[in-house]
This record gives structure tokens, sequence and C-alpha cells, in this order.
């Protein structure tokens, strides 16, 4: 095919756009890592500091407690949202009557908004007036209100039952769309020499899913690791600092004490472990390409 | 296979989760429809006893402090969400459709670079962006935040777009050509209304992507009159109680439009979201 310069016009406005918007903002927040900076944000008064930001970054306890929050966070939800997700991808992976039905229904986590289902959550978990208190006590399995945003012991697991809640159809749409990519005739093949559900399952469908859940895990862990609306409107980091994550406390710092400087560097220490999860992203992408 | 264990444990998990999933929808809705002294009740009543519609009809009285403040984010919402909609149509288009059909320098670079975009925390974002904003006189102004819902919002609508104008033979452009058309002409006139679906699919979704946001509305607006319903919501805490009935009537009525559109849609979503992930 030949060439033209004025393709290029076509892919120019996005491109500038997000230079602008993308690139920039990255080097700067490099730069900006290296500056202590005043609390009016007058930046043309900030102070060189090199790399003490980051040694204050890395040697706060405050930081290390939060990396454990941090990566029981990332972990379980996406964990967990998986294993949800793709049992309702293979339950719903054949015809029946009110298959569409139930998978709109399925999506609504998916699709209203995260603040709104921050609130609600935090009204059905709420102290003293929670359904889901109402629901343990009706059934018998409590006689107390249960205390699970204020309590420093669930309030990280309430956090990612919530989380899971809103990002199960995810997967279940990816591992669906997956499945059906699994050839017919093998399953059929297969259980005329007599394969039983387990063994059809382990040796066909399995191996045929490698590509979509590794796609599927690696963005849910990046969405995991950046979450923050679930956390920040429910219980923004407490009690106490019990559901404190990364992001919370990079947000605190900037908005909350404005340390610009060191929240940068907060910032960087993320991006860092962000790049990482993310040539495997890439790579993966790339892998798929090539095959195909 | 018609009956047995299997399909049975499929109805049971399937059922559960569907509980699970409406759970908030069905209580949000529940409490939206009792009075402030019902709502507190404890234990609450499953059905209530006096449902009424007074939260939604004291949200929707601009004559009402609370209608007034609701009415006004709601205002603030569609306008935000639809300017961001409308540019980012006209911006992403053109680019899918070069990233479909041309074959130039950098392309595939560019691509994973624009997909890259997804691995990037928002919140690492707003620091270089509020002093970029602040530096064009862009804080507070709802502009600041459709220029950012704009630029986030490419990545996604180029790679839905993509794959739409992908399905779309290149004889029919190469058929108009050839009668004379121009490479632009060809690309109004052939590609632009066989894709329509799939960029009325896209505009939603960036619709709803912009509705939704919440995190750089927190950040970039600190005017009360300029917030967007998200951010708005917080307005029902006071120091002393939390107006639930209200809370959960703005919630549900923020929630209804954007579900019902997402539901009426969901094939071309599904379809286009899931796409790149299980091509091989």
């Amino acid at each position: 095919m030949v060439r033209h310069r004025a393709d290029y016009l076509y892919v120019a406005p996005a491109v500038l756009v997000m230079v602008l918007v993308i690139a920039y903002p990255v080097w700067f927040t490099f730069y900006l890592s290296m500056f202590s900076t005043p609390p009016n944000l007058a930046l043309e008064d900030k102070i060189f500091v090199g790399l003490d930001n980051y040694a204050r970054i890395l040697g706060a306890d405050s930081v290390h407690e939060a990396s454990l929050n941090t990566l029981v966070w990332t972990v379980a939800s996406t964990a967990l949202a998986f294993v949800l997700g793709f049992g309702a991808a293979l339950a719903l992976n054949r015809p029946f009557r009110g298959r569409g039905l139930l998978r709109g229904i399925l999506l609504v986590p998916y699709v209203i908004s995260a603040v709104a289902a921050a609130y609600v959550w935090r009204w059905l978990l709420h102290s003293d007036l929670g359904v889901l208190s109402a629901l343990a006590m009706a059934t018998g399995l409590r006689s107390q209100p249960f205390n699970f945003l204020d309590n420093t012991d669930t309030v990280l697991a309430s956090l990612i039952m919530v989380n899971v809640w809103k990002e199960f159809p995810f997967v279940m749409i990816m591992m669906l769309a997956g499945l059906q990519t699994v050839p017919d005739q093998l399953l059929r093949a297969a259980q005329v020499d007599g394969a039983g559900p387990w063994q059809r399952f382990w040796h066909i469908t399995v191996p045929h899913l490698g590509n979509v859940s590794l796609v599927t895990v690696l963005l849910l862990l990046a969405a995991n690791f950046n979450g923050f609306t679930i956390p920040w409107v429910m219980t923004g980091g407490g009690p106490a600092g019990a559901s404190e994550i990364w992001i919370t406390q990079i947000y605190q710092l900037a908005f909350g004490r404005i340390r610009f400087g060191l929240a940068s560097a907060y910032s960087v220490i993320l991006f860092a472990v962000m790049m990482t999860m993310g040539y495997f992203y890439v790579r993966a992408l790339v892998g798929r390409d090539r095959a195909s | 296979m018609r009956r047995g264990f299997w399909p049975l444990a499929g109805w049971l998990y399937l059922g559960l989760l569907a509980v699970f999933s409406l759970l908030p929808m069905a209580w949000m809705l529940i409490t939206s429809v009792k009075t402030q002294f019902a709502a507190i009740q404890f234990p609450p009543e499953w059905i209530p006893s006096h449902p009424t519609l007074d939260a939604y009809a004291e949200l929707l009285s601009p004559g009402r402090e609370i209608g007034r403040v609701f009415l006004r984010y709601l205002l603030n919402s569609l306008w935000v969400s639809t300017a961001t909609t409308v540019l980012g149509v006209i911006v992403a288009v053109p680019a899918a459709y070069a990233f479909s059909r041309f074959r130039f320098p950098g392309r595939n670079l560019l691509f994973y670079g624009v997909l890259l975009r997804n691995m990037f925390p928002a919140v690492v974002f707003l620091m270089p962006l509020f002093i970029m904003m602040r530096f064009l006189g862009l804080v507070n102004t709802q502009l600041s935040l459709i220029l950012t819902y704009l630029t986030f919002g490419l990545p996604l609508s180029i790679w839905l777009l993509k794959g739409f104008f992908d399905n779309i033979p290149i004889q029919l452009e190469q058929a108009a050509r050839i009668d004379g058309a121009s490479r632009f002409k060809a690309f109004l006139l052939v590609v632009m209304p066989l894709s329509s679906p799939g960029i009325i699919a896209t505009a939603i979704y960036s619709f709803i992507q912009a509705w939704n946001e919440y995190v750089y509305a927190l950040t970039f607006l600190n005017d009360d009159a300029k917030l967007t319903l998200p951010v708005g919501l917080q307005h029902f805490f006071t120091e002393y109680a939390t107006n639930w009935p209200g809370l959960m009537a703005a919630s549900f009525i923020m929630s209804v439009p954007v579900v019902a559109m997402f539901l009426v849609l969901q094939k071309y979503f599904v379809r286009a979201l899931t796409d790149g992930a299980v091509k091989s």
C-alpha cells in the first residue's frame, strides 16, 4: 500500500491531545518528585531535594502498612472477581430461555456509577441500620448488628467484597466471549470418545482460554491497583488506616496535605510497579497478535 | 445433557449471583420510597408500609433548596457528558479509521501506547493536570473536566470504533474510489453511514464514562454551583444526619438512564469490548 503523508492527519488530533495530557504529565511527575513544594503550590518557590522524597516515602511506616493492604486489596479483588465472573460465564454459556435477561441483570453492577454503588453499599453495611446486619439477625446468624466498616478486622474485606461485586461482570463478558471461541465439534468429539464434563473442561475448554484469561487478569490487576472511588467514598482509608491503600494515600498527600513533591515521588514508585505490570500486558498482547 | 447435576448447579449459582447483583439496586429503590423516619428503623421494613415519592418530588422541585441544588448538578452533569461525547466522536472517528485502514510506521507502537493508557492510574495524573489546568486558568471550570474526559476516553473510543471499521469490507470504499470519490468522500459517504450503530454505541459509552466519573470532578471543581452529580451526592451528608431516602433517590435517578442505555445496547458493547481480547 502506498503511504500518504495525509494519512497522519487522521491520527494527528488524537496523538496531539494524548501527548499533551499523557506524556507531559508523566514527565512532570518525575520532575516534581525531586522537589519540595510549598503548601500554597507557588511552584517558583519549590526547593530541589534530589531523591529525598523517595527516601521519605520508602521509609514511612504508614506506607509500609498500606503496602500490605494494597497487595491484599489488589490480589484478592482480582482473584475473587475472576473466579466469580468465570463461573457466571460457564453457567451462561449454554442456550436457555431468559439467558439475555440474566446476562443483563448480572451486568448492572458493572454499569452503575462507582460513587452511587459506594454510597448504597455504605448504607447496606451501615453499623446500626445496615440491611446485611438485619439479614444476619433475621436468619439467626447474629444477635447484634455487625460493624463492617468501622471495624479494623473487617473493613478491608468489606471493601474487597464491594469491589468484586462491581467487577465480576467484566470478567463474565470477557470469558463468555472467550468461551464462544472454543470449537463445539471438539467438545462433541470428546464426548463421543467418552470424556466426562470435567475432562472436557480441563483438556479442551481451559487451554482455549489462555489468552483471554491473561488479558482479563492483567486488566483487573491494573484497575484494582488504581482503584480509588470505592475505598475513598466508603471509608477514606479508615478506621485508623485499616483500609488505606497506596492510591488513597497519594490522594490524601497531594490534595489533603498539599504535598505535591512527596506525592509525586510516591506516584513514581507506583508507576514503576505499574510499568512492570504493563510490560507483561503489552507482551501478552503482542504475543497474541503474532500467533494469529 | 439436558438434565443432571451441572445445569442445576449452574442455575443455583446464577440465581445467587443475580440476587447479589441486584440487592444494592433493590435496596436503593426501597429506601428511596420511604420517609426519613421509616428509613432509619431497625430492623428495617423490608417492604415499605407507606411508600411515598416525596424524596423524588423534593429532588425535582426547583422551589425547594435540595431540588434547586440537585437539578443544577443534573444539568452540569448533562452538559459535561454531552460536550465530552460530541468532541470525543469528532476526534476518535478519524483516528480509528486510520488505525483500521492505513499501514504507517509506528502504527502498532502508537496503538499499544493507546491501550497502555488503561494501565496508568488516574490519581497519579491528577497533580500534573491540576497544575496544568491552573496554569491555563481552567481550575474550577467545567472545561477542565471536558478536556480531561475527552483525552482519557479517547483510547477506548478509538479501540471500539476500530473494531467497527474493521468489519466494513474495504471493497466498498474501493468501489467508491473507482467511481471517482476522494478518500475523504468515500469515508464520509460509504464508511460513516455503515458504521453509525458503532459510532452511536461508542458515543453512549463515552457519555456513560463521563457521567459516572468521580475523581477528577472531585479535584478540579470546588465551586458548589459547578459540581457534577457524582461529587454532588456528598450534599446529602450533613453533620447531624444523612438524608438516606434523598441520597438513594438521587443515586437512583443518576443510575437508571445509564443502566437502561447500557442494557439496550449491551450487544454492541459486549462485542466491541471483547473482540480484541479473544481474536486469535
